[in-house]
């Protein structure tokens, strides 16, 4: 029987994983601090969404006031278990914080990211509801509130959650970070595409960003479903580098006309303007998504070095069929 | 080397390119194929705001041909050059909407409008020229010589200025000069953003200054038979029909603008100079012939013509006129009163400052004007008992305070008292 180049995906055996690395070396060290900047960094990006309607409904002030507490209570979830990285059930108690602290920041950061997914979960009806829900047509999609938006809170929540209820070192980890990197891409793909059909694509290079999260989401579900692919896994890395370039060209292309714009003040042009954090959010979750792909160097260390199991030439009729 | 892996990501990442092409290629072109991303963004952003803050607007509008016609906020809010721009939530408005803005796809109703008397001697009846340019004047004296280049209103002015916003401008206002330049605002009659045809065919809204003692026309018109009609028919009607095609079969039933404004068949262009068919000054105290007297009557006779006979229009114009000139010749006969008083320096040369002037003023302004137009518009009652009943004894008002004024008639105290001894 041939070997083939990309084995199927089953869990590293985290016991099997290095331990010994440091704390600036571990991808969780990196997705839980992702996790906290990014509930603070919404809480302003949220503040200037909502500030749009001058937060017309009293419920537009919950995922300000959530984001706003959460990342404080996970930043207490870390002092309380005496590090960054999340601890599990199983995980020994020959050093650290003692069980009950374990337990408390490990269930307080569960519900940080519950409420997390009730937040966007209930924000992406309450925006579809603005308009979507009356007369379901694609314009009413385009010029309902941004439906994908609240969705982040979402993703951040299942991001804490998963860093609470699978080890960080196994496959199936990484495989999740990327996943949710790719929903992220796709939400973004959704966003920029509703966004900028606002304008009709008024200028070509609105498709930039579409054609950027749509190639994020493909080479991330690809990655996700062989991810000991080495050429898959490359791919996926460049995807995720070009997007650090779209991202920082859109924030440009949101920038200039903000400031050159109509508005009598400059916090108005950022209100009513092109939303300003938009663009960053393919660096941001490029950022995610590498650090997925990273996990899942650590897990299958043939993605970045020679593989272990090279491709054979053979093309017999028994191996095609295989 | 995997090829799965690099095939299924560029076949995913494609794919969702391809449909995110295909969905945006089914918007409606009159949607995205607009000069800027601001006219394109309004199709649907300003409703985001207003269907909340203030719905009736955004359904006024989606009720409107504007809508249909795939026409969108910016399309009249846009600042032309001249207008004021208010900068409003990432968007560039004109801070007023005036004529301006409609002119832009409607000029030739708007250039007809400004040589009608809805245009500056509307405004200059109340506040004289003073708010006018030069040229502006200058074209309104052109059409209507006298009727711009005039001093404010005196009545108006005794009345103060919190009737004059309030009452006289409320109406007078369909000719005020904007500061962009132009004059007037369409909504005057058509409504702000259902911007309707229907509405401006409708009597009620020629009524809203049409109306009251000194031009009862929405009351004539009711009394009418036209008007009597018009209300048993009007679910039938097509108020709404396209102005470019109207025809008896849309409406069966004139209201104002059928007779006034509209085109009908191939007899009649539609304009908006409401004064183009009218023969005769009514509104004055002495009522002459206009200049083309013939041409505006053979014109208003051509709609005349979709219902009735040429025999019959001619009988009724017959009648009309004859009520005309026996107004003329009572209005004249009070004119002459009053002007003697004035010879006598038995009044001051002030306007509404004695009560007979008030009286004289009503006789030609209210009684006079109404007999007037109830004979050309169909109200009998109009004619006589608002109209000549009304005529005749402010007339003999005027004639007893003119004898009172010159000691006429007086019954001296003598007699008098020798009355009450016989007695």
């Amino acid at each position: 029987m041939p070997t083939h180049p990309t084995p199927p995906p089953t869990p590293t055996d985290p016991a099997a994983a290095p331990t010994s690395s440091p704390w600036w070396a571990r991808p969780l060290f990196w997705v839980e601090l992702f996790a906290a900047v990014n509930f603070a960094v919404l809480t302003l990006d949220i503040y200037l969404a909502h500030s749009m309607n001058r937060f017309a409904h009293a419920g537009e002030w919950i995922p300000f006031f959530y984001s706003l507490a959460a990342a404080p209570a996970l930043v207490f979830c870390w002092l309380i278990q005496g590090r960054l990285s999340p601890h599990l059930p199983g995980d020994p108690l020959d050093d650290g914080p003692p069980r009950w602290r374990r337990w408390l920041a490990r269930w307080l950061g569960i519900l940080v990211g519950a409420l997390g997914i009730v937040v966007g979960v209930a924000g992406m009806i309450l925006h579809l509801q603005s308009h979507f829900f009356t007369s379901q047509t694609i314009h009413n999609l385009v010029y309902t509130a941004p439906f994908a938006a609240p969705l982040a809170y979402a993703g951040l929540g299942l991001l804490v959650i998963l860093n609470r209820t699978e080890h960080a070192r196994s496959l199936e980890w990484a495989r999740w970070v990327v996943l949710l990197a790719m929903g992220g891409f796709l939400g973004n793909f959704v966003l920029c595409l509703a966004d900028h059909a606002q304008n009709g694509f008024f200028y070509p290079s609105e498709w930039i960003g579409v054609i950027a999260a749509a190639y994020a989401v493909g080479s991330l579900i690809a990655v996700a479903a062989f991810p000991a692919s080495r050429s898959t896994w490359r791919l996926a890395v460049l995807v995720l580098l070009a997007q650090f370039v779209v991202g920082l060209l859109g924030f440009l292309f949101h920038l200039i006309p903000n400031l050159r714009g109509p508005m009598p003040t400059l916090w108005e042009s950022f209100i009513y303007g092109a939303p300003i954090f938009a663009p960053l959010l393919f660096a941001d979750l490029a950022t995610l998504a590498l650090l997925g792909l990273w996990a899942i160097a650590l897990a299958c260390p043939g993605v970045v070095g020679r593989p272990r199991h090279r491709p054979t030439l053979d093309a017999s009729p028994s191996s095609a069929r295989s | 080397m995997s090829f799965r892996g690099v095939f299924i990501a560029v076949f995913l990442g494609t794919a969702m390119i391809v449909a995110a092409f295909v969905v945006n290629s089914r918007r409606p072109s009159v949607e995205v194929a607009r000069t800027t991303p601001a006219m394109v963004k309004a199709t649907g952003r300003c409703a985001q705001c207003h269907e909340h803050e203030t719905g009736a607007v955004v359904h006024e509008f989606e009720m409107s041909a504007h809508a249909s016609a795939g026409l969108n906020c910016m399309d009249c809010h846009t600042p032309k050059e001249g207008q004021e721009i208010l900068p409003h939530q990432g968007f560039e408005i004109a801070k007023q909407v005036t004529s301006l803005n409609c002119s832009g796809c409607h000029q030739d109703q708007y250039d007809q409008y400004l040589r009608s008397r809805h245009a500056a001697p509307s405004w200059a009846a109340v506040t004289g020229s003073k708010d006018f340019t030069a040229e502006q004047v200058a074209f309104g004296e052109q059409h209507h010589p006298g009727w711009v280049d005039r001093e404010p209103n005196a009545l108006a002015i005794l009345q103060g200025p919190a009737s004059i916003t309030k009452g006289c401008q409320k109406c007078h206002d369909i000719g005020k000069p904007n500061d962009d330049g132009s004059i007037g605002s369409c909504t005057s009659c058509h409504a702000r953003h259902v911007a309707s045809v229907e509405l401006a065919r409708s009597p009620q809204t020629c009524g809203q200054c049409h109306m009251g003692p000194d031009h009862s026309q929405l009351e004539i018109y009711n009394e009418s038979k036209h008007g009597v009609l018009f209300h048993a028919q009007r679910h039938h009607m097509n108020l709404s029909a396209d102005p470019k095609t109207l025809t008896s079969k849309d409406m069966p039933v004139p209201t104002c603008s059928t007779c006034h404004m509209s085109g009908i068949g191939d007899r009649l262009d539609p304009t908006h100079d409401v004064g183009e068919r009218l023969s005769y000054y009514l509104f004055a105290e002495v009522s002459d012939r206009r200049d083309d007297f013939r041409k505006k009557q053979i014109e208003m006779k051509a709609s005349c013509l979709e219902c009735h006979t040429n025999n019959n229009i001619s009988t009724f114009y017959r009648e009309a006129e004859a009520v005309l000139k026996s107004t003329n010749s009572l209005v004249k006969q009070a004119r002459e009163v009053m002007e003697g008083l004035r010879e006598e320096n038995l009044l001051t040369p002030d306007p509404f400052d004695e009560p007979i002037e008030f009286l004289y003023f009503d006789l030609w302004h209210y009684y006079g004007r109404t007999a007037k137009h109830g004979a050309f518009m169909g109200g009998a009652d109009f004619v006589q008992w608002h109209g000549f009943y009304e005529l005749v004894a402010k007339l003999a008002e005027i004639k007893h305070q003119a004898a009172e004024l010159r000691g006429e008639g007086q019954p001296d105290a003598d007699s008098s008292d020798a009355a009450t001894d016989a007695d």
